[in-house]
């Protein structure tokens, strides 16, 4: 604003924007738009992807010799790289996708670290903080949540693509928009994550779930994916409208829309509480039901279980994560003045949430169904850090998230690798023996279900280590109880599932999970996150405890 | 010798990632020796940690601490005392004693057996040389994963309901006493033993802290009623994860009565400690009027168990230095004369293939040196003055009968009945008529079997004889944490002498 009104009328305007707090998302917006043009190109992918490259190449030199080395090599990076990968796989349009897709979120996250070391460095207060950015008038809040959102989002996004590579090939869905929109969904992932009105939450919002509503539907021909998709579109649309509700009653109710604003009227008494309050409840509605908490939750069953296995994953996992950025974000910096009524009412939802998906989780035969299910306890858990209220509840939260996006990765990547040997779905008696038939597969497998039943030494386990703690420490002993009684249940059938696979003779003929470079790829770095952040959390926990840092 | 604490949970942990990197389709030997070698030198490992420990000092010795998880306190620390050593030297013994015995029966998938226990191994001396109490749940926790393979891939006909039920059992268990680690956390802003020892906590918060802790090792212990997996779990499991299991896991539960709950909530222990006195001699009494009625051997020691692990926990909450010292060396002598035990029944299944009692008789004649090792340690086990079974158990009643004499008549019913159970079950075994094909043709032990036993029967007879060094080992740990009860130690019978009197 002080830039409109120092400047000379004659000048032309140039508003003053802060680039460095959305640098990230820039490298997958620009590659899903080149991609979506190359896809168009019909074979002929170079007649765009060499002159994007190019001008590419000339913005990262611009940049370089402008001063940010980073993300003009980033730039240079992509320019290079997408035309490469054209020449390198000429007509096989799919992998060019899926190449240039996963080169944009690498980059994404080098951005994402170069980012944390300029613009939100730690502060030299001892505090061992970031120091938040506020951008775009306030419309943008770079700070811990969106930090960290990033990485998780953008680590997922990165895993999926090599996951679902050979899944899509082989059911003849690889069409040409999945990458674009995947690309476009984490960066409407991560803009929620970083909105700080609003307005700018329900676009983005609105931005990640529509593409998430054409991916669900990406297998036409298979009915359970377009029950998915209508489902999910159906459910989405009417969560959306009662979030839009809710927050055009806050508006109505502290005259803002930007969150700090709302925060501070919310503690006046002249603001109408009632209006409030309702609007409270609402916004909570429309957010339960993205986040899946019970009674919120009806939709994630069918359209986990319809929508492909890899968007599955990308869902369970990156959605999760999006979800609850925005939640921290719109209790801890909107609602601090109604804590009192949001606090047990998160809680009690939380509880009911953990217990309910559980218990449903134990009825369940068919694996994407029950991880559903499970998915489901999981915000419960998560939520714990939320209504903690505190430092160590939000950084615990966030990283939770990220623990829980490993784990589930790792099972829906190898679900994938049963799949492609069956057009059905995998069931429980698919599992059967697996640990004969193909014992690497079995046992990531089960070191994936072990960590989403938080056993030591898994990253699960220091999830659930941290929450809990964070849980305790701000008195919500009996929220804790419940969660680990919760956890008895939930390793009941994740056991049960590692059951079928070791201590069963497999059936005769049965068919031996396909792997291929890719599937393993992704699989095995998800173990290996799975292990490293169970045993060596050190890293990441202390990221994320630098990542409590708020725009105020 | 540095570090080594860590060393000896390295050494089979090194050998579990060996055995991964061996090429598949090696031969079986090659995965024997690497059992063999990684736990025997697990072995000489805490036998150079024996060798580095001041005798006569209770408190922690052999520290060593690094930096694990700073940004929540947590850190990888061990140290020994004389209790968690003296269980430490069982563990690496039983290991590769169990390993030797197990490859004549177990053929199919070796090489994950042998890995298995060898993590689950590392994972147990974890558990007693932790003096961080996150890593304490970690390896405790740990353990679950291979012994639920252990019984669930490699055991008998019902293996996996066997397995489920142990899982879920000592889970729901620990996880209640995670909740109470978590607690203490916010309390003492560490997860380490001392600043946790040295917190000041009101009565309500020891009751409940206490109650937690408690549940957790009374399942693995275990206690009635939440005894009911052992049974199961005995059965179904292979001999060499009965033993193990008899052997080692359930004095992790005894051992963290008395290195976590005991001191940490010293109120709430004297409170409880009648409750718990009470419920032992339930489960003395119970396990062995259970195991009188049993047909099958293996179920009938796997209630014994019940019933000799209720002695244990039974002096530890008598409080009172000749008692609770006591009871740590039954825990050693518990696991010596049941380990081998379990490892004869196997020895005997694997000729017979069947555990009925009633389908052996007059063995005696066929097979004189098992019936003789097996007469000696079911001697040991119902504590015949001599032998070390005997040792463990006099001082507790002794120690009992001090502080609290109805639960010491009562015991003492129990110790009247293990001589009955075992003793009919040899006769009924060993003794009578030899009749039928099957008794005739079953063949007596062979030298490698006896290679394995030897160790077990020698030190089941060096004890009985001589506990002195035991007991010199165990007592001043014992005496600091009955002193952080406010027991007073120095006023107490010497158990040493009143044994060597009566043995």
């Amino acid at each position: 604003m002080t830039v409109l009104a120092q400047a000379d009328p004659n000048v032309v305007l140039i508003p003053d924007v802060a680039w460095s707090s959305f640098a990230p998302e820039l490298a997958p917006t620009f590659m899903a738009l080149v991609l979506l043009l190359v896809a168009i190109t019909r074979g002929r992918e170079q007649i765009v992807a060499a002159p994007a490259g190019l001008a590419s190449v000339a913005g990262g030199v611009w940049l370089v010799t402008q001063g940010p080395v980073v993300p003009g090599a980033v730039a240079i990076a992509l320019g290079v790289g997408l035309p490469a990968a054209v020449f390198a796989f000429p007509r096989r349009t799919s992998l060019v996708q899926a190449w240039g897709a996963g080169m944009a979120l690498v980059g994404a996250l080098v951005l994402t670290g170069w980012q944390y070391v300029t613009v939100l460095d730690v502060a030299g207060d001892g505090s061992g903080r970031i120091v938040p950015q506020e951008a775009l008038a306030g419309a943008l809040a770079n700070d811990g949540i969106a930090f960290f959102t990033r990485i998780t989002v953008y680590l997922t996004a990165l895993i999926v693509i090599p996951l679902g590579y050979g899944y899509l090939q082989d059911r003849r869905i690889n069409r040409a928009e999945v990458e674009p929109l995947l690309l476009l969904s984490v960066v409407g992932m991560v803009a929620i994550a970083t909105a700080n009105d609003l307005i700018t939450i329900f676009v983005a919002l609105e931005v990640f779930s529509l593409a998430l509503y054409v991916l669900c539907g990406l297998a036409r021909r298979d009915r359970r994916s377009q029950e998915s998709s209508l489902k999910y579109f159906v459910m989405g649309a009417v969560a959306s409208a009662i979030l839009l509700y809710g927050m055009a009653l806050l508006y109505v109710a502290t005259g803002s829309v930007a969150l700090g604003d709302i925060g501070t009227a919310l503690t006046l008494v002249s603001t109408p509480r009632i209006v409030a309050v309702l609007g409270l409840v609402l916004v909570t509605v429309g957010i339960g039901f993205k986040i899946a908490l019970v009674p919120f939750h009806l939709w994630t069953p069918d359209v986990y279980q319809g929508a492909p296995t890899n968007i599955t994953a990308f869902m369970a996992a990156a959605t999760k994560a999006a979800g609850f950025a925005v939640v921290l974000r719109l209790y801890l910096v909107a609602f601090p003045g109604l804590q009192s009524l949001w606090v047990p009412m998160l809680a009690v939802l939380a509880a009911i949430t953990m217990l309910y998906g559980a218990y449903l989780a134990l009825v369940q035969r068919d694996l994407k169904r029950m991880l559903a299910y499970s998915s489901i306890t999981h915000a419960g858990y998560a939520t714990i850090g939320v209504v903690s209220v505190s430092d160590a509840g939000l950084s615990a939260t966030l990283w939770y998230l990220l623990t829980y996006a490993v784990g589930t990765l790792g099972a829906f990547g190898c679900i994938l690798a049963l799949e492609r040997t069956r057009k059905g779905e995998v069931g429980l008696l698919e599992l059967r023996g697996l640990g004969r038939t193909s014992p690497a597969i079995a046992g990531m497998l089960s070191l994936s279900l072990l960590s989403l039943a938080g056993l030591p030494p898994t990253a699960g386990f220091a999830g659930k280590l941290v929450v809990f703690q964070a849980g305790l420490e701000a008195g919500l002993t009996w929220l804790v109880v419940i969660g680990v009684l919760s956890s008895v249940v939930a390793a009941f059938f994740y056991l049960r599932l590692a059951g079928q696979m070791f201590l069963e003779e497999p059936d005769e003929g049965a068919p031996v999970p396909v792997q291929s470079t890719g599937l393993s790829a992704g699989i095995a770095v998800s173990a290996t996150l799975v292990i490293f952040l169970g045993v060596q959390p050190q890293l990441f926990l202390q990221l994320a405890d630098s990542a409590v840092a708020l725009v105020p | 010798m540095a570090n080594i604490l860590t060393i000896t949970i390295a050494l089979p942990l090194l050998g579990a990632l060996a055995l991964a990197f061996l090429p598949e389709g090696s031969d079986d030997r090659a995965i024997k020796v690497v059992g063999v070698v990684a736990s025997a030198a697990a072995f000489v490992a805490s036998l150079v940690a024996l060798a580095g420990f001041e005798f006569g000092d209770g408190g922690f010795q052999l520290e060593e601490s690094f930096a694990w998880i700073p940004a929540i306190g947590a850190n990888f620390s061990l140290a020994v005392d004389g209790v968690s050593l003296l269980l430490i030297l069982l563990t690496t013994l039983l290991t590769p004693l169990i390993l030797i015995a197990s490859f004549a029966s177990v053929t199919d998938r070796l090489k994950g057996y042998v890995a298995s226990f060898l993590v689950l191994e590392a994972a147990v001396i974890g558990v007693f040389a932790a003096t961080d109490l996150l890593l304490f749940y970690v390896f405790f926790e740990f353990t679950l994963i291979p012994m639920y393979l252990i019984i669930g891939i490699w055991g008998g006909k019902d293996r996996r309901a066997a397995a489920v039920k142990f899982f879920l059992y000592t889970l729901l268990g620990g996880l209640l006493m995670l909740v109470a680690v978590l607690y203490l956390f916010t309390q003492a802003g560490s997860f380490g033993y001392q600043d946790v020892l040295a917190l000041e906590l009101s009565q309500t918060e020891q009751r409940w802290l206490f109650t937690a802790f408690a549940l957790a090792f009374a399942v693995k212990v275990p206690l009635f009623p939440v005894h009911t997996w052992l049974p199961d779990a005995h059965t179904e499991a292979p001999t060499g994860g009965s033993v193990f299991l008899a052997g080692v896991l359930l004095k992790m539960g005894t051992f963290g009565l008395l290195r976590y709950a005991l001191p940490f909530f010293p109120d709430a222990t004297v409170e409880f400690a009648p409750w718990l006195l009470g419920i032992s001699v339930v489960g003395i009494l119970y396990g062995a009027i259970v195991a009188l009625m049993q047909s099958d051997i293996k179920k009938l020691i796997a209630y014994s168990s019940v019933s000799h692990m209720g002695f244990v926990v039974l002096g530890t909450f008598a409080l009172n230095a000749t008692a609770t010292s006591a009871s740590v060396v039954q825990m050693v002598n518990h696991g010596l004369s049941t380990g081998a035990l379990f490892l004869l029944i196997g020895f005997l299944y694997e000729r017979r293939h069947t555990r009925q009692i009633s389908a052996f008789g007059g063995l005696a004649k066929r097979v004189p040196i098992m019936a003789g090792l097996w007469l000696l340690v079911s001697m040991s086990a119902l504590a015949l003055p001599g032998l070390n079974g005997f040792v463990g158990e006099f001082p507790i009643l002794l120690g009992t009968f001090q502080t609290n004499r109805t639960a010491a008549v009562l015991a003492s019913f129990g110790a009247v009945l293990a001589a009955l159970y075992l003793l009919w079950a040899y006769q009924r075994m060993f003794h009578g008529p030899l009749e039928g094909a099957d008794n005739e043709n079953t063949s007596d032990l062979k030298r490698s079997e006896i290679g394995v036993l030897a160790p077990l029967v020698i030190l089941i007879v060096a004890i009985g004889l001589y506990p002195k060094p035991m007991f010199d080992l165990v007592e001043p740990a014992v005496d600091r944490v009955l002193s952080e009860v406010g027991v007073d130690t120095t006023l107490d019978l010497d158990p040493v002498a009143s044994t060597d009197a009566e043995g």
